[in-house]
């Protein structure tokens, strides 16, 4: 101990604590000091303030882990005799003082120790460790000794060592039904104390060994009864009794077989029994033993091609029982989420030897299917099969296209309309917006073309000009389908009587129209357009149904976002500004969602010089009204920005494009009536406007009409700085990185973290350009 | 199938025994939640008394044990601040029999959100998780999630009284009966034991008392050397120097999640947020979720990757603006259940004991009492514009007062067993 030195005794005043019956006690105030016994002995004592030749503490300083420093003055610590202590500091500086010397002590020991690192073995103190043959009678010496050897890692080595080869656990567990026929709680106690301290030994071989057969049933008794919860007891031992394994299709293979139950008991173990005390070490060789049994039980399956004939058999209309149907797409469910933590190549391998043998076709059974479980299922294996390879099934889309036959996404469209689980209704959704994706139908007509030479020469043999008209067509028709039901609103009166049923799907419809505005208006806007959408939307903002009106408004909101002129000409003749204001007054003063929504629309209007179109229609066409409103500000400031705007260059901030266009035609647009119809607004086309009111989508990539930011919602600054010129800069930024409400992106963000909480919190970050941590 | 009188009652029954409702309730319940919570201002004015929680994280027994100490619902007006969920075991029971209890007493019981209360980090921490264990399906996790983006970003409290009524309790053996203040004095600051023991009393200006406990961090460390001119009711520029003044009526208490914004100087600026989306990774939404109160000078960058870090100055220059006397957040654990900084303007409250089952701190909640010359006040829960048009008072505003009660984890035997369902049926 030469090189360490003792910290300076100066007195430092410390607090002693021991921890008891998890609460703790307080064992006196006194000075500390550490002091060097000789070569391989440290210890730290603390002597009583009060009686200074009384010691609160003596403790010899161990060479493991194990001593904590928290917050700045506190040392907290397992003794050697497993009790828990802490020590606080008065001050920081004598707790770092004591915290340096425990860290050089450590380091020291820790050296000696592996000087004589072979020894190790040898060493009788902590290389082996022999128990009693337990008994009833002596579970309370047994416990002892295992907590003792648990207090360092050789110790729990060595322990580990000794019940494997010492077939320990057996023996330990006929003494359960023993101690439950005498009725001794106190024994049973011991044995589930024992229980738990092998299982959290982590050591794998134990942790495999607890799940065979001929031991689980005990294993889980003795952890029925947890001395925790000394009024309770499990009852792990039924449940797990109860054969609750569905072999759809036989299993030939017994190892296999095997490792499907052991799995099973693993999670149960997992997420039931040990749920509680689990720690990190445990909760990792738990995962890691699912994981590799999982891979071998699916490798295996999958390879079997008798195994999948007879799986995939079971849709093919000769069978007759409609559980077995259910259950077989169930277990195909578990395949596929197993091959979420796959590799992807052999999870790629799964999902080809899948839909060789008729995957899609059971997806279509499943979807169709009037169990609510079974079509949950079948969208799950949907979008586990479109997050693996969006790519891949979009081909089949496109062959079946070639082949006049009806796509995936016809049939996705079709559910979507009429599915009344909100859970499915999403899922489906998803999947929608994911295969219409326009620049990865591209990419994806692309590589097929590329690669499948079968493909590319019946294209040419249908003769089509261009491929992408292909794609493009394919694009504008199932895009059309899809919002068939808003089109329909077209002559409808009142929107006073849609029942429940239409208010949910006109929620989600206006949802997934505004994920296309923002995501591929270049795209989309032709169906938009065409179709008159927005008139549709502007119908909606009149429903009573506050949510419905909500998510029109903020189809709008989305519309603002976009720098486009002709649609905000649309907006304008369509006069969608009307019954948005109409909103502000049914809900003012009150201060609710919906009226910030609006409150926000406005300011929104106010605030970007790009919408001063907008801004002008709008003042010059309610001015009345919006003096009227005074409970807030935001409708004054916007009068008082649009007459700002007005006067001459020189009193205000520079705004060329405003003063080139707006002061030669002071209002143009007010002279538009009200009452116009969308599309009408095309008595004014400019080269943009027919370029792609004709449809034409190649050109408008460079244009500026893209959507400005790609969020669900983005997120604008609400102070007014005062240099205008800045803001803008500054508001690019804030919006070039918002969310992704997408639930199959956060999914994925899922399936990719298998770990627990401080290990998760490194993933957070996933897709920010900032790592998060929480609280 | 609809969720309404006394099958919400079942659902408050079954949730309380931290058993799961079936998923269709959860559904009728989420659609009922969202009609009452669209109603709700984006910052909610709640009035005094009121009780303010922090963070829960799906410790359901503690949040049990919350109920204990502070009392039921709706015998008690709660505030929580958000971080329902995720952590725990029991984010699925916790949030929804909080959402079951707002529903059938929404005015006795606030939610806002916090930054918790979003997809993408319940995909990571917990909540999604265990939504698909207990259900087999992700379903309820959407549901949840709908609701999630309707919540309350923030709530204003009004009507605080800015000095307590003593609690009649047996003092604490810690306490030091020599460190009380005078029975006369107006009591500030009031800090409880779960079993109503005082542990602590702080009458407004007198003189911070040495802790006879070397290590503990003093309560709040009330700092008395703030400024001295102390006013009455306000705006009437009236001392409290006068005796039995000790019923006035001090600023609002605002409360929020996270923190402060750069982009919110005004309250009313909250009020101009679209706040039914996911939330977001920057702007003023963001922030109030997950910014930090920091001894720094002004604005920093948080460690977080989200929000920001906020100094003294910020808080007390926002404090003055809004006529605020105090802001009230959760959001950062802190082992003693909670910590007022910068001259008690703002305080941190964290109702989640034994965080995460390990982390061996206490818990609190913050109750307001109600101010008694508040007689006739309107209650303007969601909505009447004008709030801050009070008059302008020109000194700091007074505190409310504040009674801390602190509690540690539910005892283990009255948790149960943890009921983690398992998988029914296996395939593979």
């Amino acid at each position: 101990m030469a090189q360490v030195a003792a910290p300076a005794n100066d007195r430092k005043r410390v607090k002693v604590y021991e921890l008891k019956n998890n609460d703790w006690f307080d064992r006196g105030t006194g000075f500390c000091r550490g002091i060097i016994v000789n070569q391989d002995e440290a210890r730290i004592i603390v002597n009583s303030e009060d009686e200074p030749t009384r010691q609160l503490l003596e403790t010899t300083i161990s060479k493991d882990d194990g001593y904590q420093k928290q917050q700045e003055t506190l040392i907290v610590w397992t003794d050697r005799n497993g009790t828990d202590m802490a020590l606080s500091f008065q001050e920081p500086e004598g707790c770092a003082a004591i915290w340096d010397f425990v860290n050089e002590v450590q380091a020291r020991l820790q050296m000696m120790a592996h000087d004589d690192g072979l020894s190790d073995e040898n060493d009788q103190h902590e290389g082996s460790i022999m128990l009693p043959m337990p008994d009833l009678g002596n579970l309370a010496e047994v416990e002892n000794h295992m907590r003792a050897a648990n207090q360092t890692p050789a110790g729990r080595e060595a322990l580990a060592k000794f019940v494997l080869s010492e077939n320990y656990i057996s023996k330990l567990i006929p003494l359960v039904e023993m101690a439950e026929d005498l009725e001794s709680i106190d024994d049973l106690h011991r044995l589930c104390s024992i229980m738990k301290i092998l299982i959290l030994l982590n050591d794998n071989a134990i942790v495999e060994y607890v799940v065979t057969d001929d031991v689980i049933l005990g294993v889980v008794g003795a952890l029925e009864y947890d001395p925790d919860f000394p009024l309770h007891k499990a009852n792990h031992r039924q449940y797990l009794s109860n054969d609750r394994f569905k072999e759809v299709v036989k299993i030939e293979d017994p190892n296999i077989k095997k490792k499907i139950h052991y799995t099973y008991r693993l999670q149960y173990l997992k997420d039931v029994v040990l749920a509680r005390i689990l720690d990190d070490p445990t909760y990792s060789v738990l995962n890691s033993l699912i994981f590799f049994h999982q891979v071998d039980i699916v490798q295996h399956l999958q390879s079997d091609s008798a195994y999948l004939k007879e799986l995939f058999g079971i849709f093919s209309g000769k069978e007759q029982n409609q559980q077995r149907q259910k259950d077989a797409v169930q277990l195909i469910q578990q395949c596929c989420n197993v091959g979420k933590s796959l590799q992807a190549s052999i999870r790629g391998g799964l999902y080809q030897n899948f839909i060789n043998h008729g995957l899609l076709d059971v997806l279509q059974f499943a979807l169709k299917h009037n169990d609510v479980t079974v079509r949950v299922a079948g969208a799950d294996v949907l979008l586990s099969l479109i997050d693996h390879d969006g790519m891949m099934v979009r081909g089949y889309i496109f062959k079946a296209l070639q082949e006049q036959k009806k796509p995936l996404t016809d049939t996705l469209i079709e559910l979507l309309l009429v599915e009344v689980d909100m859970g499915v209704k999403s899922n489906l959704g998803d999947a929608v917006k994911i295969l219409l994706d326009p620049s990865a139908l591209s990419a994806s007509f692309d590589t097929l073309t590329r690669t499948n030479s079968e493909f590319s020469a019946r294209m040419r043999g249908i003769g089509l000009p261009h491929n992408d008209s292909f794609v493009q067509r394919y694009y504008q028709e199932s895009t059309r389908k899809l919002f068939q039901p808003l089109k329909n609103l077209e002559g409808r009166e009142s929107m006073d009587n849609l029942s429940t049923s239409e208010v949910t799907l006109f929620i989600y419809l206006v949802d997934v129209l505004c994920y296309f505005l923002r995501q591929h208006y270049s795209r989309s806007k032709y169906i938009i357009i065409t179709e008159v959408l927005g008139a549709r939307v502007a119908q909606l903002l009149r429903c009573p149904q506050q949510i419905l009106r909500l998510g029109a408004l903020k189809f709008f909101r989305a519309c603002l976002n976009l720098n486009d002129d002709y649609l905000h000409r649309q907006m304008i003749s369509q006069d969608v500004f009307e019954p948005i204001l109409q909103i502000v007054f049914d809900t003012m003063p009150r201060d609710n969602l919906l009226n910030s929504a609006c409150l926000e629309f406005f300011e929104t209007i106010k605030r970007e010089s790009v919408l001063k179109e907008l801004l002008k229609h709008v003042v010059t066409t309610y001015r009345d009204r919006l003096e009227a409103i005074t409970y807030v500000d935001t409708f004054k400031d916007l009068i008082l920005r649009y007459e700002q705007r007005q006067e001459p260059v020189s009193t205000q901030e520079v705004d060329h494009s405003f003063t080139s266009v707006e002061s030669d035609t002071p209002s143009r647009t007010v002279n538009i009536p009200s009452g116009v119809r969308w599309g009408q607004a095309l008595r004014d086309p400019d080269a943009d406007e027919e370029a792609y009111f004709n449809g034409s989508d190649e050109d408008d990539d460079g244009l500026p009409s893209g959507p400005k930011s790609n969020g669900a919602s983005p997120v604008r600054p609400l102070v007014n700085y005062p240099d205008d010129d800045g803001e803008e800069d500054e508001m690019d930024i804030l919006t070039t990185s918002a969310p992704s409400a997408s639930p199959l992106r956060a999914i994925r963000a899922q399936t990719h973290s298998n770990q627990r909480h401080h290990r998760r919190e490194s993933q957070t970050g996933e897709g920010k350009k900032r790592k998060k941590k929480t609280n | 199938m609809s969720i309404g009188g006394s099958d919400l009652d079942k659902a408050i029954a079954q949730l309380r025994a931290c058993r799961p409702i079936p998923e269709n309730q959860v559904r009728e319940l989420c659609y009922k939640a969202r009609e009452l919570l669209i109603e709700e201002g984006n910052v909610v004015g709640v009035n005094a008394p009121v009780t303010i929680c922090g963070d829960i994280h799906g410790q359901f027994h503690d949040l049990m044990e919350l109920f204990r100490v502070g009392g039921d619902v709706p015998d008690t007006n709660y505030l929580f601040m958000g971080d329902f969920v995720d952590r725990g075991f029991y984010s699925l029971e916790s949030f929804l029999l909080l959402l079951c209890l707002k529903v059938r007493y929404p005015d006795r019981l606030t939610l806002i959100r916090g930054n918790h209360e979003s997809r993408q980090i319940t995909t990571v921490y917990g909540f999604y998780d265990e939504c698909l264990r207990k259900y087999g399906s992700a379903n309820v996790w959407r549901y949840c999630c709908d609701v999630f983006d309707y919540l309350a970003l923030g709530a204003l409290v009004t009507g605080a009284s800015t000095s307590l009524t003593p609690t009649d309790g047996p003092l604490s053996d810690t306490l030091n009966a020599d460190t009380l203040p005078d029975p006369d004095a107006e009591l500030e600051i009031e800090t409880l034991s779960s079993t109503g023991e005082i542990m602590y009393r702080y009458a407004r200006n007198s003189s911070p008392q040495a802790s006879s406990q070397p290590t503990s961090n003093p309560p709040s460390s009330p700092n008395a050397s703030t400024t001295p001119s102390r006013v009455g009711a306000a705006g009437t520029g009236a001392t409290s120097s006068a005796n039995g003044s000790t019923h006035n009526e001090g600023g609002a208490v605002l409360c929020v999640h996270g923190g402060l914004s750069p982009l919110i100087d005004k309250i009313d600026k909250i009020r101009l947020l679209d706040r039914k989306q996911e939330v977001p990774h920057e702007g003023a939404m963001c922030d109030l979720l997950w910014s930090d109160p920091d001894e720094i000078d002004g604005w920093g960058l948080s460690p977080r990757g989200a929000g920001f870090l906020f100094g003294a100055d910020i808080v007390k220059h926002f404090n003055h603006q809004n006529d605020l006397s105090l802001i009230a957040r959760a959001h950062q654990l802190v082992m003693e259940g909670f910590k007022e900084m910068f001259d008690n303007t703002i305080v941190t409250v964290w109702s989640a004991p034994n965080y995460c089952y390990r982390c061996g701190n206490v818990a609190a909640i913050l109750e307001l009492d109600e101010d008694g010359s508040n007689e006739g006040y309107v209650r303007r829960s969601n909505g009447d514009a004008g709030r801050l048009k009070a008059p302008l008072v020109q000194k700091r505003l007074e505190g409310p007062g504040r009674r801390y009660r602190v509690f540690e984890a539910a005892p283990q035997d009255s948790r149960g067993m943890p009921a983690k369902k398992p998988v029914a049926d296996y395939f593979l």
